[in-house]
């Protein structure tokens, strides 16, 4: 009876993962097969599930006239200064916020939190004629720091409640033992939101790499991400679905990897609070 | 007894905000004693003990350890340990790590570090789990752990915030007696917070009950047993606590609900009369009392009453003569076991 529930149980649970992973995969999945399809292949209706395959695309978005390599250049430079720069300044910015008394700290971490509730689209214009007047408009320093705007508070908001799951005789316990604050936090501190800065790294790289409207606007000839390359595959006459799949598959590429090699951590973080006891909130 | 590890404080007084949580409080502690704060929470003693580590400012007053103002030196600068009730251990390092922790934070170097860490880990009985991590411990496996890494640089001063309070019934008692034991072979000065009034009666060399952030009472576990300074201090003290009675005195006589209970050599008025239930006895004659119900400890009786609207506790050998419930009895005790307070101040008499 109880094992004939617990097989019950575990096939339902494996129903449930597998509808959730077909949702996921499928548009993936097309994404992929129509990447190796030729242009009339992919027009073919009904849609071809078999077809002879072709590298062209791939070819053609890596080495050809419409290379989007000079793009992915572009997203790696803007979203790996955006990632190191952010957590330079979150890790210390969430520490303080979640440990230091000082005057205001309520409403400083209100703000923190305030930026994120305003919609992109209203900070564009501003943000343009900001970077128009300091003449950062299609540049790396530009953008970067753009993206710092909405990825330093999230950052730091997320950091915040790593540390917050530290008690805090564990910091009274090394300040005791002579570490003194700054060895407290390198030694004590640091090693236990381990998981914290690993899972906030990847989302603030993720959500620079993805970044579309900010890139497309506030980009140019120089600097522009692949998020914003792809975009030149639709034209007015056409578009070019299995270049535009090729290359969508290229950028996700570097993120799937990620996802892999970070999976434990995601999971731990996503779940940070829930699972661990004994924090202090 | 060692020299070193003598405490003064001088009208220490902390508030946070605009909560007192100590009024102006003076101690002493002597080197090489066992010292327990003792008080319900919130009655201003871990907020003593938190103050001595450093981890607490104070509003006014002074800190004294062996002689040197301490009372604006950071934590680090006293060469004081803390086991803390959580025990704090350093969850990412391995038990020897934790241990070597404060060493490794002086600068010892490692060969020392190493042969200090087996040592101390030795004393307390873990010298076999130095390479498992925290989580991989139990409840007093982790105690211990934390007391190795507190003794581990010799501190002058050692301090415990209810260090038991995690462990089951049975270890916390095993792990009392130990603690005295280490406490003695090292001859270090240890400043112990707990709630549990026995677990300070037994442990102690001195005490001291703190009430409503005010130390009300100092001496050894006998003293205050046998001469509580306050009312609360003696509803507070004995397992069970005192009966508190209200009493009048007035004619050379203490009178329970009109009843002539003792003789009282205290001006007349309003008192409140104590009574341990180990004292209290049923006698043919005396203060009437209706019993309420009988519990029944295996080695003891405790025999709740009623007099006259005023609850007590009566506490006898198990012979047998247990009295029924709602039987009608009589009171009495040796007038040397009746403890007098003032009504209004609640001060001893």
């Amino acid at each position: 009876m109880n094992g004939r529930n617990k097989a019950l149980r575990h096939a339902a649970l494996w129903a449930v993962a597998l509808l959730l992973l077909a949702v996921w995969a499928f548009p993936v999945l097309w994404g992929l097969l129509t990447s190796f399809k030729t242009e009339r292949d992919v027009l073919a209706y009904p849609p071809k599930v078999f077809f002879t395959p072709t590298l062209d695309n791939y070819r053609e978005v890596i080495s050809g006239g419409s290379s989007i390599l000079p793009n992915l250049w572009s997203s790696l430079v803007v979203s790996g200064w955006a990632t190191f720069l952010t957590m330079l300044f979150a890790v210390p910015a969430a520490y303080a916020l979640a440990r230091l008394r000082y005057p205001g700290k309520r409403a400083s971490g209100f703000y923190v939190l305030a930026t994120q509730m305003l919609p992109p689209v209203g900070l564009i214009i501003p943000f343009y004629l900001v970077l128009q007047k300091i003449g950062g408009l299609d540049s790396y320093s530009g953008l970067t720091a753009i993206y710092l705007t909405f990825s330093l508070p999230f950052a730091v908001w997320l950091m915040v409640s790593y540390f917050e799951d530290i008690p805090y005789e564990m910091e009274e316990a090394a300040l005791l033992d002579r570490a003194g604050r700054l060895r407290t936090l390198w030694y004590v501190i640091l090693p236990q939101v381990r998981g914290g800065i690993a899972v906030t790294t990847i989302f603030v790289f993720l959500n620079a790499w993805n970044e579309f409207l900010f890139a497309v606007v506030l980009g140019g000839n120089k600097v522009r991400p692949v998020t914003v390359a792809m975009y030149n595959f639709i034209s007015l006459e056409q578009t070019q679905w299995a270049r535009l799949a090729a290359g969508a598959m290229l950028a996700m590429a570097p993120v799937i990897l990620i996802g892999l090699f970070a999976q434990r951590h995601i999971v731990k973080g996503l779940t940070v609070g829930a699972v661990k006891g004994g924090g202090r909130r | 007894m060692s020299r070193y590890g003598s405490v003064r404080m001088e009208g220490v007084v902390k508030r946070h905000g605009s909560f007192t949580a100590l009024h102006g409080m003076d101690l002493s502690i002597r080197p090489g004693e066992f010292f327990a704060l003792l008080g319900p929470s919130g009655s201003g003693k871990t907020t003593t003990l938190r103050i001595l580590a450093g981890l607490e400012e104070v509003n006014e007053g002074r800190v004294w350890l062996d002689d040197a103002d301490v009372t604006h030196q950071e934590p680090g600068e006293r060469d004081v340990a803390m086991v803390f009730q959580s025990y704090a251990l350093y969850p990412h390092m391995t038990v020897a790590e934790n241990i070597a922790f404060p060493l490794k934070m002086i600068g010892t170097p490692r060969a020392e570090i190493d042969a200090a860490v087996k040592e101390a880990a030795a004393k307390v009985n873990i010298a076999h789990l130095l390479e498992r991590k925290p989580g991989q411990l139990s409840g007093g496996q982790q105690q211990r752990c934390a007391l190795a890494r507190a003794i581990v640089r010799k501190p002058r001063l050692f301090l415990l915030d209810e260090p038991l309070s995690n462990l089951d019934a049975k270890l916390r008692i095993e792990t009392r007696a130990e603690l005295r034991r280490l406490q003695r072979a090292l001859g270090v000065t240890a400043v112990y917070v707990t709630h549990d009034q026995e677990e300070a009666m037994t442990i102690a060399d001195r005490v001291a009950v703190f009430m409503e952030g005010r130390l009300v009472q100092t001496g050894t576990p006998k003293d205050i047993f046998m001469k509580p300074a306050t009312v609360a201090v003696a509803g507070f003290i004995g397992t069970p606590p005192m009966n508190l009675l209200d009493a009048t005195v007035s004619g050379g006589q203490v009178h329970v609900n009109g009843t002539p209970v003792a003789p009282a050599a205290v001006r007349e008025g309003e008192v409140v009369l104590g009574v341990r239930p180990g004292d209290l006895r049923l006698a043919p004659a005396g203060l009437p009392a209706r019993v309420d119900f009988v519990e029944d400890l295996g080695d003891s009786l405790v025999v709740h009453l009623d007099a006259g609207g005023q609850r007590a506790k009566l506490k006898t050998e198990p012979n047998g003569a247990a009295p029924a419930e709602g039987q009608p009895v009589h009171l009495a005790f040796a007038p040397e076991s009746a403890h007098l307070f003032d009504r209004a101040s609640g001060e001893r008499l």
